[in-house]
């Protein structure tokens, strides 16, 4: 999965671990998506959810899940505003920054998420922030011929995904 | 913040109580430059903005959406030596852009105009985009609607009838059927109504077909072969399906029938021009407003045009058409155009959806088999009042499915994150099974696409969607549900849930019919205002029935195409 960042195309994994500079997103708000990716789905830091979903933010045509979600609301300001709200809430109700919180305060956070609204969450509905950045997380480590590979599925191409996304 | 509020996410928030529908259009249409189009060659109009430029030759028909009905209207009136021009507002992607992805597949999905839409119906998710419009990575699941769907008031006091009956469609299911073909076992399917048996022998079942129809068998329940639009062997210079399960993302060796593979090379070979990129924002009129001229629209450059035509057909599918029409109000259409009954935009109607999922021990090849299944059971389908709701419901079982997507196998578990969810997908991958309820949707008149307050990049008004589902729809719904249930637990799962409510397919929105008080087209698509203006797709559909709609989309536009061109001078004029 090459994707286009300032530093040249890399492997989202390698633009991720080269540090590689967000283009829409702010560096701190990558942190978030990182934390959050990573609590959804163990491996989605690491496979590049940040640099992915901001590479897709960064085209006219982002090929994100949130395309069919009818959300009359820019891509971009979705994201942005699902995780300064997360931010937030984390803030409100464990004092501190949601990258910062304990992994077991994590997932009380994102269960919460996950049920849909959590009280005194102010921002993009939760329950629809967790339903596109999960997607996003499954995309990176299982949407692609690697994922399927690690779950012994032959990916049995007719037209194999070009190398950059 | 302010702005982040749940009823701006309309499908997921709380639930925004649409605003009583309203039939007609928002005062900015009026003031448009296009209202004051209803005198000259609208080339020359009169607007308040410069005149968009002709683009090129008044031509025979122009057809916006290159689409399922689009695309076969395109090769059968070039074939009788029309002058064809389609406009379609998505790119030009081709087969060899179908590649093998669920995300990659998202570039088939509309970017056009956004859709207010407060309900349940995914207009992102359903509307086409580019050459094939949604039929290009559709699952061409193939049924025909049953003779009680094409009469449901005359026999039951709901919903609208059809302007004729299936007898009278017949024939062009009939045809349609060998011209593009289908595999499936027409006497399996005891609940059919009559028709030539299939070209194409089924297609082979895997292991998730064969759990479900050991299922339904346990209960008493009968199955057949799902009939599809996908080569079981070589047909017609097409390749046999290989069953890798990537219908969705798009099938690029022609197994399945898409328009790419189908009607569009015969319309191009005859001549049709496509034009790509281009979205249509009105349809203008003679000053009479009963003549239709062209169509305005704005190409991949941002530069508006009109093309002139003698037939103007709108094949924009169930959102975008009604909204075309909505938009092209003008001093004599002040409600929209070919509005006199007040009905553009109403009785939309979207199949209610839901899917029981079962893990079986043995392995089910979930991933593999084709997106639509494999399966299927029409049991139920009969209305009948006695069960105390009136609606039609099947099942279509076996779907492959991808480890990724709004399909995907980690949707089926939507609450499952973290560890939880690695286990979840290493397990479904090989054992999930899954079957969709299908039902029918009671065709209701404030169901329906107005103009929202909202704006496109174009600067003209979103459609909005307002839509409920009837209560017995939802009786049926629980019905099948149960008996879903009951059928994975006798074919022996180990565990049996059930996906979220949703829906398939949209259609309605200008809905054909006798009497020009209380439809918008005639049985042809004509609409009964405008004498040359034509709709085709499922905007056309008067109730829903309980199947999936392109095989009677295609059966449809074979016979307008028939009467437009038998017709054609006393409809071109
Ligand atoms: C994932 C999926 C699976 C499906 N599977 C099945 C199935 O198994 N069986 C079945 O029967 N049906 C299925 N369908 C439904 C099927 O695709 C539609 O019923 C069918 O394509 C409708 O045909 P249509 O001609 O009305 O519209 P479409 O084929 O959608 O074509 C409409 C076209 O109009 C274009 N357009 C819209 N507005 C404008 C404008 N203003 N200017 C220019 N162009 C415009 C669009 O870009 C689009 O290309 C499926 C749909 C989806 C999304
Ligand atoms: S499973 Fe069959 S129909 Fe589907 S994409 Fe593959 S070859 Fe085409």
């Amino acid at each position: 999965m090459l994707i286009m960042t300032p530093l040249g195309l890399l492997p989202a994994a390698r633009a991720r671990a080269q540090g590689a500079p967000l283009t829409v997103l702010s560096r701190a708000e990558g942190e978030i998506l990182d934390a959050l990716g990573e609590t959804l789905l163990p491996g989605a830091a690491a496979a590049g959810i940040t640099n992915y979903v901001d590479a897709q933010l960064a085209k006219d045509l982002p090929f994100l899940i949130y395309r069919y979600l009818d959300v009359p609301i820019p891509a971009a300001d979705f994201y942005r505003g699902g995780l300064a709200a997360l931010d937030a809430y984390s803030e409100a109700t464990h004092g501190s920054a949601f990258a910062d919180l304990s992994s077991s305060e994590k997932t009380t956070v994102v269960g919460g998420m996950a049920g849909g609204k959590p009280e005194g969450w102010e921002g993009p509905p939760a329950g629809l922030v967790y339903f596109v950045v999960r997607a996003d997380a499954v995309d990176v480590v299982y949407g692609t011929e690697a994922g399927f590979e690690r779950l012994g599925l032959p990916y049995l191409e007719h037209i194999a995904p070009p190398e950059r996304w | 913040m302010a702005r982040f509020q749940d009823e701006e996410y309309g499908r997921t928030g709380a639930g925004t109580p649409g605003a009583a529908p309203v039939p007609g259009v928002t005062p900015g249409v009026g003031a448009s430059p296009a209202a004051e189009v209803t005198g000259a060659s609208p080339a020359a109009s009169p607007g308040a903005s410069p005149a968009a430029a002709s683009a090129g030759e008044k031509v025979d028909a122009v057809i916006v959406g290159c689409g399922a009905s689009g695309s076969l209207l395109a090769a059968k009136l070039a074939t009788a030596g029309k002058s064809v021009v389609i406009l379609e507002a998505g790119p030009n992607l081709g087969l060899k852009d179908m590649v093998s992805s669920q995300i990659w597949s998202r570039r088939w999905r509309w970017n056009g105009a956004e859709t207010e839409n407060g309900g349940a119906v995914g207009a992102g998710f359903n509307n086409g985009w580019g050459g094939g419009g949604s039929a290009s990575h559709h699952y061409a699941v193939w049924l025909r609607l049953h003779e009680e769907d094409f009469e449901v008031t005359s026999r039951f006091g709901v919903g609208n009838d059809w302007p004729f009956s299936y007898a009278d469609l017949r024939p062009y299911y009939d045809r349609i059927q060998e011209e593009v073909g289908i595999s499936g076992d027409a006497e399996a399917e005891v609940w059919r109504p009559e028709g030539d048996p299939y070209p194409m022998p089924p297609l082979r079942s895997l292991g998730q077909g064969r759990a479900i129809a050991r299922g339904f068998a346990a209960i008493g329940v009968r199955t057949a072969p799902t009939p599809v639009a996908i080569n079981s062997v070589a047909y017609k210079g097409r390749s046999p399906c290989v069953y890798d399960g990537w219908c969705d993302a798009g099938c690029p060796i022609g197994a399945l029938a898409n328009p790419l593979v189908t009607y569009l090379p015969v319309a191009t070979k005859a001549g049709t021009e496509i034009r790509f990129d281009c979205t249509a924002t009105q349809i203008l009129t003679d000053r009479t407003g009963a003549r239709a001229v062209g169509v305005r629209y704005v190409d991949g450059d941002g530069a508006e045009r009109v093309q002139e035509a003698a037939v103007v057909i709108v094949a924009a599918f169930a959102i975008q058409t009604p909204r075309l029409l909505l938009l092209s109000a003008n001093e004599r259409h002040p409600d929209g155009l070919a509005n006199s009954s007040g009905l553009v935009g109403a009785y939309i109607t979207a199949h209610p959806f839901q899917s029981v999922y079962a893990l079986f021990d043995d392995e089910t090849d979930v991933a593999f088999g084709v997106s639509g299944g494999n399966v299927l059971s029409q049991d139920d389908y009969a209305k009948d009042p006695d069960k105390g709701y009136l609606a039609s419901w099947q099942w279509t079982g076996g779907s492959s499915v991808k480890p990724n997507d709004l399909i995907g196998v980690a949707m089926a578990r939507v609450d499952l994150f973290g560890d939880a969810l690695h286990a979840f997908i290493a397990d479904a991958s090989k054992h999930l099974t899954n079957m969709a309820w299908v039902g029918e949707n009671r065709a209701m008149v404030d169901n329906r696409i107005t103009l929202s307050k909202t704006t496109d990049r174009l600067g003209l008004p979103i459609a909005k969607l307002t839509h409920e589902f009837h209560e017995d729809d939802l009786k049926a719904l629980e019905a099948g549900m149960e008996q879903g249930q009951a059928a994975m637990r006798a074919g022996g799962a180990r565990e049996v849930w059930l996906s979220g409510r949703a829906t398939q397919h949209i259609m309605g929105g200008a809905i054909m019919g006798t009497d020009p008080a209380n439809s918008v087209t005639d049985a042809y698509g004509v609409t009964h205002d405008v004498g040359n203006l034509v709709v085709s797709g499922t905007p056309l559909f008067p109730t829903s029935g309980a199947v999936n709609p392109t095989f009677t989309v295609h059966a449809l536009a074979l016979r307008q195409a028939e009467h437009l061109i038998e017709e054609w001078g006393a409809i071109a004029r």
